[in-house]
């Protein structure tokens, strides 16, 4: 018989999330449903009429786990905005810090999903080769961000400090001296993920990938007018499977709507329909990567490990220690919307600010990784037995506390009013 | 080690001075700081250091951070204002890539650093990288308005002409190429950092190794050895002859007079703590009665 299957909240991942399922008889998913219950903290608004300076700071608390991402997409949509040209050497150490934390963060998820897939036996020098990636990784978001977490030297116009000759080749010692590590590494993880038996198209869906550059980020890659925000009251509401059973038909509906009004994320959509957002999206536009899935998630993300570290090397060469990192601006409001696109270790970051003329901040907005990839995450659990449901779940890497939005609850009914959610 | 209260713990005291004649140029004393640094640079012990290097105005310093030996040799020399070594602690792990720093500092600084390690707020991978403290004694400091006054109203001169400063046998000492003016150091209270009023630690108590003029001749320091850090430097240092070392005097002129100092600077300032915890100041030091020992600085 069929059954709704909920498991939640969903584990190993950033944030709280509940999978909702559809079953048939034989246990596989007729229809997936993905959905935040991460509480929100309102950071969109909190930056609105404060200086915009404050902005990259405040939103960099998005998230501890991507916080170079938000800051960066912050600060280039404010050097958008103000019509601000930085200096060349600001921005490659901006990309050198970016590739950095992709590193960093998809060691991060190695670490969650090694009970899925590393050998009990191979376990502890696998997770003892991940900590020394990140650690070379993390010296380098240091040494260039400021601090690795919430990075105090990425500012509005460049970088705060450029770095010195002797931070240039140690930069350039330590991911040579770890590369080999990583290429060994992200070989063990592809075998290991190759290995393991799951279902041939488990995570295939048809769905159009999004991503705008191979390693950095690019606002001419994007079109904003092809982004359009959905209520996850609208998305969620008539996701369900068509049933038989007039009693159970009820329920799914009722589910479907109780899920629209719990849903704390809004539904992006680029030309009408969700997307995958990521390193596979990113290989797949940029680096000829064909496959779909759970294993090709894997397997891209491991090896975009590589390409970053090698971005790294390649960037550091054109550092000049000496140039100046900070370009000479006045802090004019330009009531002009700019825009910031960084390809974040979990996909398409955008956030988008407007500086009001007085020089305040007037409009803010973020869509971040992982709100392009819910809708998409839930349908592709479909079609394979629920047991792989969270296995689908945990390749896209989701962070929900990045992709929060508000919910406004009416006080006396404790209704969740969904039309009048607020665009954070 | 030995516990004492009035010098802090230490493993042993030396009287020694740096063996190259380019340090001694331009060092206050014995030039033990800017030898021992070098040394320490030299040996990888420490790949970079924070030294008082020149700032915008003569005798003004600012922290820099010191890669190379010329770099920290142009720093030595004592500058009777602060210099907030600590503030670049954080910058030297991060832009400037050191991994192992080494740091000069006033009691007070030194304080901070230990203060730094405990609770290393705001310090990710800041505190794992300081490699070496070196302490320097110090009695009180002065803001740079007071050195002005002291050089331009009691001197009557201008701060780039002089090329020493020194306080010793109770003077401060301002010397420029053809003139000395020696102000008794009665003549230079009120003009110190008024949070100097409440510093019990003479001699660097919680550094690697600490060292000043007091208890040595002229031109050579007195060094107190205090973690196993600070000990194996200054045994290697001798050893490889980077410092000479002379029998320490024990009596009247030597130690018993670092002792009077320390011990003198403590119960003073003791009494000015208790003065303002009675008037209910927030000063953080124990109030003498709680004290077993009120020599102890805390
Ligand atoms: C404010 C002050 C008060 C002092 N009072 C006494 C005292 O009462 N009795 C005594 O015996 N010694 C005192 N000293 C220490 C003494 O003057 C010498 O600094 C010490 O003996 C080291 O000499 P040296 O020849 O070994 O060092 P050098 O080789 O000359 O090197 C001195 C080092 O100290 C650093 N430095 C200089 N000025 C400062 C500063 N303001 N803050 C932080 N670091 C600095 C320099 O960068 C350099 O690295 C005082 C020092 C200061 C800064
Ligand atoms: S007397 Fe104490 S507080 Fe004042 S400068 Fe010296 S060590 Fe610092």
């Amino acid at each position: 018989m069929s059954k709704t299957i909920t498991i939640s909240p969903t584990s190993r991942q950033e944030g709280h999330a509940t999978l909702s399922l559809e079953v048939d008889d034989e246990g596989i998913v007729t229809t997936g449903r993905y959905y935040s219950i991460t509480p929100v903290r309102g950071i969109e608004k909190m930056v609105i009429g404060k200086r915009p300076e404050s902005a990259p700071v405040i939103v960099q608390r998005i998230c501890g786990v991507c916080p170079v991402t938000h800051t960066l997409a912050s600060v280039e949509a404010i050097d958008d905005s103000l019509k601000i040209e930085i200096p060349k050497t600001a921005q490659i150490l901006r990309e050198m810090c970016l590739n950095a934390h992709m590193v960093n963060s998809h060691a991060i998820h190695h670490f969650l999903v090694a009970p899925d897939f590393v050998p009990s036996e191979d376990y502890k020098q696998v997770v003892k080769n991940i900590s020394e990636i990140r650690k070379q990784a993390q010296f380098v978001e240091d040494v260039i961000g400021g601090e690795g977490i919430h990075p105090s030297d990425i500012r509005i116009g460049g970088m705060a400090h450029n770095i010195t000759k002797n931070t240039k080749n140690k930069i350039k010692t330590r991911i040579n001296g770890v590369i080999k590590l990583i290429e060994q590494h992200v070989e063990q993880m592809t075998k290991y993920v190759e290995a393991k038996e799951f279902p041939e198209d488990l995570g295939k869906h048809a769905q159009p990938v999004l991503a705008t550059s191979n390693t950095y980020g690019s606002r001419q890659n994007i079109s904003l007018s092809s982004i359009n925000e959905i209520m996850p009251n609208s998305w969620y509401a008539d996701k369900y499977t068509s049933q038989e059973d007039e009693e159970f038909a009820e329920e799914t509906k009722k589910t479907a709507k109780k899920i629209g009004k719990t849903a704390c994320s809004q539904i992006p959509l680029y030309d009408n329909t969700p997307v995958e957002t990521g390193p596979r999206a990113r290989a797949n536009k940029y680096r000829k990567f064909k496959d779909v899935g759970v294993k090709a998630q894997h397997l891209a993300r491991a090896q975009e490990m590589i390409n970053s570290a090698e971005r790294i090397l390649e960037l550091v060469d054109k550092i000049d220690p000496s140039a100046q990192t900070m370009a000479k601006f006045n802090l004019e409001g330009t009531d002009r919307l700019g825009v910031g696109v960084i390809e974040g270790p979990r996909g398409t970051n955008l956030h988008t600010a407007k500086i009001s003329s007085d020089g305040f901040i007037s409009e803010y907005n973020c869509i971040v990784p992982t709100t392009w990839n819910i809708p998409t995450m839930g349908m592709a659990t479909e079609g394979n037995h629920y047991d792989y449901a969270p296995d689908v779940i945990r390749a896209y890497d989701p962070c929900l506390s990045c992709a929060t939005h508000m919910i406004v609850v009416d006080d006396e009914s404790k209704e969740v009013l969904k039309e009048d959610m607020v665009q954070l | 080690m030995i516990q004492d209260s009035v010098l802090g713990p230490h493993q042993e005291i030396l009287t020694a001075r740096a063996t190259d004649k380019k340090i001694l140029k331009n060092a206050q004393d014995g030039g033990i700081v800017t030898a021992l640094l070098v040394y320490a640079l030299e040996k990888n012990i420490i790949d970079g250091t924070i030294v008082a290097g020149d700032g915008n105005e003569p005798w003004k310093p600012e922290p820099i951070v010191a890669t190379t030996k010329k770099e920290i040799l142009k720093s030595s020399g004592t500058k009777y204002t602060m210099c907030p070594n600590l503030a670049m602690i954080k910058e030297a792990t991060r832009s400037y890539g050191l991994e192992k720093i080494g740091t000069v500092g006033t009691p007070c600084q030194v304080m901070g650093i230990r203060k730094m390690q405990t609770y290393p707020m705001g310090l990710r991978h800041v505190t794992d990288k300081i490699a070496l403290i070196a302490g320097i004694y110090c009695m009180e400091n002065f803001p740079y308005d007071s050195l002005k006054a002291f050089i331009q109203d009691k001197a009557e001169t201008v701060p780039s002409k002089v090329v020493k400063m020194d306080i010793s046998k109770g003077k401060l000492f301002i010397r420029t190429s053809d003139n000395e003016t020696a102000i008794p150091i009665k003549e230079t209270h009120g003009y110190e950092q008024s949070g100097c009023q409440y510093c019990m630690d003479y001699v660097a108590e919680l550094s690697d190794f600490s060292c000043g003029s007091v208890g040595a001749k002229e031109g050579w320091s007195t060094i107190i050895k205090r973690t196993d850090t600070g000990a194996s430097l200054i045994d290697n240092a001798v050893e490889d002859g980077v410092l000479e070392v002379v029998e320490t005097n024990e009596g009247k002129f030597g130690l018993e007079m670092l002792r009077k100092l320390a011990t003198n600077k403590k119960k003073k300032r003791q009494k000015n703590i208790d003065k303002a915890l009675d008037i209910g100041l927030e000063v953080p030091f124990t109030k003498s009665d709680l004290k077993e020992d009120i020599l102890e600085n805390r």
